[in-house]
């Protein structure tokens, strides 16, 4: 899932200010997991914008959407018939979802209400933690399921660096130490010896070394 | 000086306050005339931040919620998790300029438990010394403003 969090309303008001007719657009997917952008935060937002313009005595509309998925085109293709009444949409879609609806409507600007922060997993009902850096290369075979590339706080591969005390990150001990959790669940698999490998520095070639990625799938096409 | 006896308050409560039925709630609602709007609920924890947001905004000067006592919630964690809802809405409030006390939670009290009429009264006598509300749709503030 990928998490968010929402920019403070005075960051967003200076971004709407040219703007007299603005679509607050939700996206009901990662962003509404993780309570930063799905309709029940889209309707806080667009009702703050709201008094907050009465408050400046600005003459603004503001009303709200949520589409089910702001980044697949096709959950974006039935704005078309309500676009035109808009001279701006405010997005809290993930940057992904920004920058689709951007690409489909070209003459309107789209203003992110979000920040876009990580890959994660919902851990606990309002907390969400950082665990894939979607490297394309992934090794979590080798680490039983525990990447130490997200998760250790120096990215070691090749680990433990010696510095944590009860399982616990020497950088900070809110972070349970990575290396712990892998050699634990190694330890279970009895799979330890995965670990006399000396893993090779990351060829982060496959994540940034040749421009913005894409997946094409000629089954999967029309 | 601003007329305090004007000021209105969206009232979301719980069921289970004493002596909030229909009849107990058409009443308040006689008594009080256009200054209040009850919003019963199930149980406190239904609302959210956004059902108070929008109270602010379309409804009344002040939004409040009143739950059932600390431990007696029927669905265990309701009351709880509304005062953390009304804690973010105050937030917002504060984010956006408008005075955070315009929401607000009562809890009720198990040792000395009052009816619905009267915590509404209790909570009319807290907002009474705010003014107008500057968010509320076509509230008197907003059209001076508009004027200015």
């Amino acid at each position: 899932m990928i998490t968010a969090e929402q920019k403070p309303i005075e960051e967003i008001r200076g971004m709407l200010a040219p703007y007299k007719r603005v679509l607050a657009l939700g996206c009901g997917s990662c962003v509404a997991e993780c309570a930063a952008g799905g309709e029940k935060e889209t309707a806080m937002l667009a009702s703050a914008l709201r008094m907050s313009a009465r408050m400046n005595g600005e003459d603004v509309l503001i009303q709200e959407k949520t589409v089910d998925r702001q980044c697949v085109k096709q959950f974006i293709i039935p704005l078309d018939d309500i676009i035109g009444e808009y001279d701006a949409i405010l997005s809290l879609g993930c940057g992904a979802g920004v920058q689709a609806v951007s690409e489909m409507y070209q003459e309107i600007p789209v203003i992110p209400a979000l920040n876009t922060e990580f890959l994660g997993e919902t851990r606990d009902q309002g907390y969400w933690v950082e665990n894939c850096l979607g490297c394309g290369d992934c090794m979590l075979y080798y680490f039983g399921g525990v990447c130490p590339l997200a998760r250790c706080s120096k990215h070691l591969l090749n680990g433990p660096c010696g510095g944590s005390v009860d399982g616990r990150c020497e950088v900070d001990p809110d972070i349970p130490c990575a290396w712990q959790l892998i050699i634990d669940r190694l330890t279970r698999f009895g799979a330890l010896d995965r670990l006399d490998e000396i893993y090779p520095p990351k060829n982060w070639a496959r994540k940034q070394g040749s421009g913005p990625r894409k997946i094409i799938r000629e089954d999967q096409q029309t | 000086m601003t007329d305090s006896r004007k000021r209105t308050l969206a009232l979301f409560y719980c069921r289970n306050v004493p002596e909030s039925n229909e009849t107990d709630r058409q009443a308040i609602e006689k008594a009080y005339d256009e200054r209040i709007r009850l919003f019963p609920l199930p149980c406190s924890g239904r609302l959210e931040p956004v059902h108070l947001l929008r109270a602010l905004e379309e409804v009344a000067d002040a939004a409040y919620l009143i739950t059932c006592p600390d431990g007696a919630c029927r669905y265990f964690e309701g009351n709880r998790r509304a005062r953390k809802r009304v804690e973010r809405t105050r937030q917002v409030l504060s984010e956006i300029g408008l005075e955070p006390e315009r929401a607000g939670i009562v809890i009720g009290s198990k040792e000395s438990p009052k009816t619905l009429a009267q915590l509404a009264g209790e909570i009319f006598d807290r907002i009474c010394h705010m003014g107008p509300s500057p968010a509320l749709k076509d509230s008197q503030a907003q059209r001076r403003k508009r004027r200015s």
